[in-house]
């Protein structure tokens, strides 16, 4: 099997200048393929559909988590209701100042094990797949490679997957 | 002494000399330029003396007048070893947070307390290395008390400049003054600590006149900070205990190495052997990998620059020139050194103008008294104010600007980070005046103490 067959297929992804009220929102409704599931990341494209970014819970947790508790261990020391004080700061950033922007991505016919291979190394949990021009037609999310393990083993799947 | 200036002036300006004195002016330049890293242009300038033959490797390496003090890095690495050890203890959290509710989180009180504590945290440690330990949970207590927490980012930088100034091994120019004048931790006791701490009294009653007012906090913000548990903080407590244990035996060491003829580096390292022993270190990689090393490198290769332009008499020639300036007068050189170094060190980093005036007082001091040599020269009594003013000058003029001192620079760093970027103005503002201030109280120290009560 390559990527291209276990994707789905991308439909709602997010703009550089959305604000992370927009983004959220949107983690929020969106939904995985069929599945009722709400993404953990989205991809940040452009005007042109160009893949600029990711942007995933984690980022947003990252955008209240103040700089200086990366410095010094100062975890013991915070107050009830401080994050919900950095949730209403940081509500009108823009995507583009938070989203990780060095995206990993892999070409639409590479084989699964490449994308492990890529999952395990980075920690990527969803790998944007994209098409011979490099606009991203797809995303390969670890679960999904999970469930292809899954069948694997149980000897559903025949492996090679003509 | 004039007639004795001119004998001395035979400074042949050679083809070594104009290429020596080229390298180091471009070196300069370029770092004041700040386009290519300071490290990176060290160790190009270093490498071009040798490779030029201006100055040979055996010099570079094993000269400590023409190469690289390896008394200056040692000492450095050996501290920074201590500290990198010393940090995950959470100590240093345990202070600040302590410092904050000793304050009784009110505003101003926490700005005067954390400068002092920064100030008499870097009179030990290094100064860029006191602030990122202490601006983290200024943060913190900041934001805990919705105030703006730059007025209190500024305050720090300069408290750890003025605290830096006090010892021996609290500011790197005066660890390379200390190495070159073989003065002794004691010595800077005696000299500039005393002066130090009515500098550091002057600024903490006037950062209240600048502050004191516009700082003001709701009573329940108080509460977060009062509500803050600083035992928690303490991460390790019997690593705490053996690092404080091996602290304690190392300052005693530093008070005493001039008695017992050790240089400091040696006190240092055995300081850092001992907590590495001790402190039950498996693997040192980490410690040993965080030094600071574009730092250390940065000093070597300046060491090396510097003796090529040493050799070639650039130095000697400069120092000729000073005392035509000051027509030999030694109170009118004290005055230069301490007011150019201060105005210097304010807008190019102090540690290549203390490597460069280091010789050059020596030089200075070889015009002035040429019979003289050795300790008898070096530790001169008329040669004295002006190691101390040089060092005064150099640690202080940092506060002058945000470029002024690495500390600053760091300050200005996190503030960006926080999204409430300081402008070279602002920091010039209060930085200028208060490193002004700071300088006149030095000025009239030196004038009293070693002009008219020479003790």
């Amino acid at each position: 099997m390559k990527a291209k067959d276990l994707m789905i297929t991308v439909t709602e992804y997010l703009k550089p200048d959305h604000t992370l009220k927009d983004a959220v929102n949107l983690l929020k409704v969106a939904q995985r393929g069929e599945e009722r599931v709400g993404v953990k990341g989205l991809p940040v494209l452009d005007e042109a559909g160009k893949l600029v970014g990711m942007l995933s819970m984690r980022d947003i947790l990252k955008a209240v988590h103040p700089a200086y508790m990366n410095m010094m261990e100062l975890g013991d020391f915070t107050w009830d209701g401080m994050l919900e004080e950095m949730a209403k700061k940081i509500t009108d950033k823009k995507v583009f100042t938070l989203m990780t922007r060095d995206v990993t991505t892999v070409k639409e016919d590479a084989p699964l094990m490449d994308c492990v291979d890529l999952m395990v190394k980075k920690n990527i949990k969803r790998l944007p797949v994209v098409d011979k021009t490099g606009k991203v037609i797809g995303m390969l999310y670890e679960r999904d490679v999970f469930f292809a393990i899954v069948k694997a083993m149980l000897n559903e799947n025949t492996g090679g997957g003509k | 002494m004039t007639e004795e200036v001119k004998a001395a002036t035979a400074v042949v300006m050679g083809a070594k000399f104009w290429i020596a004195t080229a390298i180091f002016v471009l070196v300069y330049g370029l770092i004041i330029a700040d386009k290519i890293h300071k490290t990176i242009l060290a160790i190009v300038g270093a490498t071009t003396m040798i490779v030029l033959r201006i100055v040979t490797q055996e010099d570079a390496f094993h000269n400590m007048d023409l190469g690289v003090d390896w008394n200056v890095i040692f000492l450095l690495i050996s501290m920074m070893i201590i500290i990198n050890i010393m940090r995950p203890t959470g100590v240093f959290e345990y202070i600040a947070i302590k410092s904050a509710k000793v304050a009784k989180g009110r505003p101003f009180a926490i700005m005067a307390i954390f400068s002092v504590v920064t100030a008499v945290v870097s009179a030990f440690l290094d100064n860029v290395t006191t602030v990122l330990l202490i601006a983290p949970v200024t943060l913190l207590i900041c934001q805990a008390l919705d105030l703006d927490v730059v007025p209190f980012l500024i305050t720090e930088a300069i408290a750890s400049n003025i605290g830096g100034t006090a010892t021996l091994i609290g500011d790197p120019p005066n660890i390379m003054i200390a190495s070159k004048a073989q003065l002794d931790f004691m010595d800077f006791v005696y000299n500039l600590t005393p002066v130090i701490i009515v500098v550091l009294i002057a600024y903490v009653i006037t950062i209240k006149f600048i502050f004191g007012k516009r700082l003001t906090v709701k009573e329940e913000l108080r509460q977060r900070v009062m509500a803050m548990n600083e035992n928690e903080a303490i991460k390790d407590p019997l690593l705490l205990k053996k690092c404080l244990a091996v602290l304690a035996v190392t300052v005693t060491g530093f008070i005493f190495h001039g008695m017992l003829h050790y240089e400091p580096a040696t006190i240092a390292l055995a300081g850092a052997a001992l907590l590495l022993l001790v402190s039950g270190t498996k693997e040192p990689h980490h410690i040993l990998a965080e030094c600071e090393w574009a730092t250390l490198f940065f000093f070597m290769g300046l060491f090396m620059i510097i003796g090529g332009v040493v050799k070639v008499g650039l130095i000697q020639w400069m120092a000729i020139k000073v005392l035509d300036i000051t027509q030999g007068n030694l109170f009118g050189t004290t005055t230069v050194i301490l007011w150019f170094s201060a105005f210097a060190s304010a807008f190019i980093d102090n540690i290549p103008y203390v490597a460069t005036m280091n010789p050059l007082v020596i030089d200075m001091a070889k015009q002035l008294w040429p019979g003289v040599t050795g300790l008898n020269l070096l530790h001169h009594p008329d040669l004295m104010p002006i190691w101390w003013a040089l060092a005064l000058g150099a640690c202080l003029g940092g506060n002058g600007t945000m470029i002024g001192a690495s500390a600053n620079v760091v300050v200005c760093g996190m503030a960006e980070k926080m999204g409430k970027p300081i402008s070279f103005k602002q920091f010039m503002l209060y930085g200028m005046p208060l490193m002004i201030e700071s300088v006149i109280i030095c000025h009239v120290y030196i004038w009293l103490r070693y002009y008219v009560m020479k003790i």
